[in-house]
């Protein structure tokens, strides 16, 4: 549903770098009005104008405006969030521990699955996540259960946010043979091919991309799958399922969650994977793991597009998670030493879609007449104060409809 | 304030609940504390009945957990309650000084008021005891000094603190001396100090200056080394020697102790049986750019361990939200502590080692005669305040409500 139009009045934009003695000591910001009308942005004028139509005005009393953010690595299907307390157990074999317990699990979960996912992503919304990519199980244990589940609640959220499902055969596509429930999922609302370490849970890695690059072909699907597999086994993995993207001309519709061996590489190795992941179009997505960080701002440097995801809150996997993407992102350059002003601010990007208010040379690239309605209110003199300090957002708008806070009744 | 007050229904851990076959969570009960000259004089559970006329308040269910120690912070350098800025990339270390030598003092806001600022959000973090450097050099002289004692003054009814003198700019490298000395007689406890090697330039020279100093202060030592791998262990060696040979055992702390995450497990190992013999602790703000001491095995050698904030929005770093919980659990999620005993064991990293079970999961906090010294947090267990950084609703400082509200 698009918006009516009206007015926001008052909002604080990034507008360019303070400079002193060459060095970039701050970010210049004006107040502006800002006219929505159709979910979009038409007209941007600079506050000492007036107003002459008759719209509704809505004053953004100041707050800085920031494009709303992404999570793109998220299980919304399987949260015990906004149920009780449950600590995982200690996985004594690791996955295998997790995939046993899932049997158990994942049937007991589903009379919660809707409601849960639905106070989840009442939890992302508050935090200014506009965009969601949740992976959801399918298989044997759960059929298209959990799915369906997710789509009643994805439904009526439908005005609040953007939700794309990652169709995942959790227990391996190959291994709990599940191609047939995820060919399914894809005719059912599911729009991206999952998957699961090639190697480790399926046990071949040719059969297993291959069925993969198969459903995708055949239901015009995308692909994201999870990636485990350390050190040369997982750049192997990477290395074959670029090469059946570019077979597949599928370049661009690929991304793989984690892809942890990108951490254990170094020097020309990792140049040339990134380089490889660049030329197909595969993205990275990452919760900034802090026991495993994979180079992030190196691939970016390199023409691979990364972005960010919470990954488990609260579930069997793990009790962490906080659902607050401007938190990774900060996590994020504190862990990679981004902490002046234009990488802070430029940090952004990982969690909007590559959307900053600043360009690295501090031109001014957002917003614009005609981009989509979807952005943050935050407390926050400049998205370099926002990205460090994790600032309070105090509204939060979805083509152009307030979703979170008290801007407007 | 009454001298003696019941708090009623307060949420206590008993011990580990099971279900399909492993910990998954925590048993608890409703209890009343009795408080009474800032102790806990009584602690019944809560189907007894109180019969006296001694006044009471309600906790209403939240959980009751032993109240968190920052264990290292600076309140004199962060910006806390003045306008954003950046902080500009330097080449060394010796910049960012220069820079914080400039910076400070333009600031509209004063050092006390941006002290209190980070001891607000402490106190409402659930923190009752701070240890915090305060920068000396010849430059400010013993100006932070006394600001963070006016600071530390006014809230002298909410929390404990300790003050280590730390020549910031390195003992010798900014002959500081005679500033640590005039530090530990105006209130500080500690001698602080600064990579001996790559500040000071002279370990031997920087060490037995520290230790001249503590000895003849009465004070301890809490030594900031960022100094690396072997050269960062050579220093610990040297310092540990040092402190057994002039009784200091107990009294000495290493801040970072980066060295001791760069070196192989064995040796780490091999370095945390000479810690324990010497009494010497090391502290960690848990860094997640860097690889920092296996504070589980220093645990679980006898070593002193402690969790602290560390840099909160100041010069050097724009990071930092002054909840020592949220450090912890940061912990929790690097050392991947995901079940209930793991989670629940952690808390001793923020609290001077006090947990609410012990390892077997029997009853160790609260005890009767403790200080009243409490967090109040909702949460159903401390694992989930941990693992959650569940919110933290009133904290108590020796009986009274120092910060939120019961």
């Amino acid at each position: 549903m698009n918006s009516k139009a009206y007015w926001l009045t008052n909002a604080t934009l990034e507008t360019g770098y303070q400079l002193q003695h060459g060095i970039i000591s701050g970010t210049q910001t004006d107040t502006f009005h800002i006219q929505i009308e159709n979910g979009k942005i038409k007209e941007i004028l600079p506050a000492q104008k007036s107003i002459t139509s008759e719209l509704p005005k809505y004053d953004a009393e100041q707050y800085l405006m920031l494009p709303s953010f992404r999570d793109m690595h998220i299980h919304l299907d399987k949260t015990y969030y906004g149920g009780k307390w449950k600590a995982p157990a200690v996985p004594e074999h690791g996955i295998w521990t997790r995939l046993q317990e899932e049997k158990k699990l994942i049937p007991e979960l589903l009379p919660y699955t809707e409601e849960r996912a639905k106070k989840l992503m009442d939890l992302l919304l508050s935090a200014g996540t506009t965009h969601i990519r949740s992976h959801c199980n399918v298989g044997p244990t759960e059929g298209l259960h959990h799915l369906e589940a997710l789509l009643r609640a994805s439904e009526n959220y439908q005005n609040k946010v953007f939700v794309e499902i990652v169709a995942f055969p959790q227990q391996g596509m190959l291994r709990s043979n599940a191609a047939s429930f995820v060919r399914d999922a894809l005719r059912n609302g599911a729009g991206y091919v999952g998957g699961v370490d090639p190697a480790s849970i399926d046990g071949d890695v040719e059969k297993s991309l291959q069925t993969i690059m198969e459903l995708a072909v055949e239901g015009d699907a995308n692909i994201d799958i999870h990636l485990h597999e350390a050190g040369e086994l997982g750049i192997f993995t990477m290395k074959r399922l670029a090469a059946l993207t570019e077979e597949a001309g599928w370049q661009g519709r690929v991304t793989l969650s984690h892809a942890f061996a990108l951490a254990d590489i170094h020097g020309n190795v990792l140049d040339e994977m990134a380089e490889i992941l660049a030329q197909q179009g595969i993205s990275i997505a990452s919760s900034v793991s802090l026991s495993k960080t994979i180079p992030i701002p190196f691939l970016h440097q390199k023409g691979v597009e990364v972005f960010l995801g919470d990954d488990s809150i609260t579930d069997h996997w793990s009790p962490f998670g906080k659902g607050d993407s401007l938190e990774k992102a900060g996590l994020l350059a504190e862990r990679f030493g981004l902490s002046d002003e234009r990488t802070l601010g430029q940090t952004l990007q990982y969690i909007t879609g590559g959307i900053t208010p600043l360009d690295e040379n501090g031109r001014q690239v957002w917003p614009k007449p005609g981009d989509a309605a979807n952005f943050v209110l935050a407390d926050a003199s400049c998205s370099a104060e926002a990205v460090a300090r994790r600032a309070q957002r105090k509204a939060v708008f979805y083509q152009g409809n307030q979703i979170t806070g008290s801007l407007y009744p | 304030m009454h001298t003696s007050q019941w708090i009623k229904n307060i949420k206590i851990e008993k011990n580990y609940k099971e279900e399909d076959g492993y910990i998954t969570g925590t048993e608890t009960e409703l209890s009343y504390f009795l408080i009474k000259n800032g102790k806990m004089e009584q602690i019944i559970s809560a189907d007894q009945v109180i019969t006296d006329n001694i006044p009471q308040i309600d906790a209403d269910g939240l959980l009751a957990l032993p109240s968190f120690t920052e264990k290292h912070c600076h309140l004199d350098k962060t910006l806390l309650g003045d306008d954003w800025r950046p902080v500009i990339p330097t080449k060394n270390i010796f910049e960012r000084f220069e820079v914080e030598k400039k910076v400070l003092p333009t600031l509209a806001t004063t050092t006390q008021e941006r002290a209190e600022k980070l001891l607000d959000i402490y106190s409402h973090a659930g923190v009752t005891k701070v240890r915090t450097h305060v920068d000396l050099y010849p430059e400010v002289g013993l100006k932070n000094l006394d600001e963070v004692k006016k600071a530390l003054h006014s809230y002298e009814n909410r929390l404990d603190s300790e003050i280590v003198a730390f020549p910031q700019h390195g003992l010798l490298r900014s002959d500081s001396k005679h500033l640590v000395k005039e530090a530990l007689k105006r209130g500080a406890g500690y001698v602080g100090g600064v990579d001996p090697a790559n500040v000071d330039g002279d370990i031997e020279a920087s060490l037995q200056a520290m230790v001249e100093l503590a000895v003849e202060a009465e004070a301890g030592i809490d030594l900031h080394l960022h100094d690396a791998d072997h050269l960062g262990t050579f220093t610990m060696k040297r310092l540990a020697e040092l402190t057994t040979e002039a009784g200091l055992q107990g009294k000495v702390f290493i801040s970072h102790a980066f060295g001791l995450g760069d070196v192989s497990f064995k040796q780490a190992e091999e370095l945390a049986e000479i810690f324990a013999d010497a009494g010497v602790g090391i502290i960690s703000s848990v860094p997640n750019n860097r690889k920092f001491p296996p504070l589980e095995l220093l645990t679980n050698k006898g070593v002193e361990t402690a969790v602290g904030c560390d840099n909160i929005f100041d010069v050097w770093s724009p990071f930092g939200n002054g909840d020592i919980l949220e450090r912890l659990g940061r912990l929790a999620e690097i050392y991947r502590w995901v079940d209930q005993p793991s989670l629940t064991q952690s808390l001793g990293y923020i609290t001077g080692g006090k947990t609410t079970l012990t390892k077997d999961g029997k009853q160790a906090w609260p005890k009767v005669g403790d200080e009243a010294n409490i967090v109040f947090v909702k949460a159903s267990c401390s694992a989930e305040a941990v693992a959650r950084r569940s919110k933290r609703v009133a904290t108590m400082f020796k009986g009274n409500v120092a910060a939120g509200e019961l």
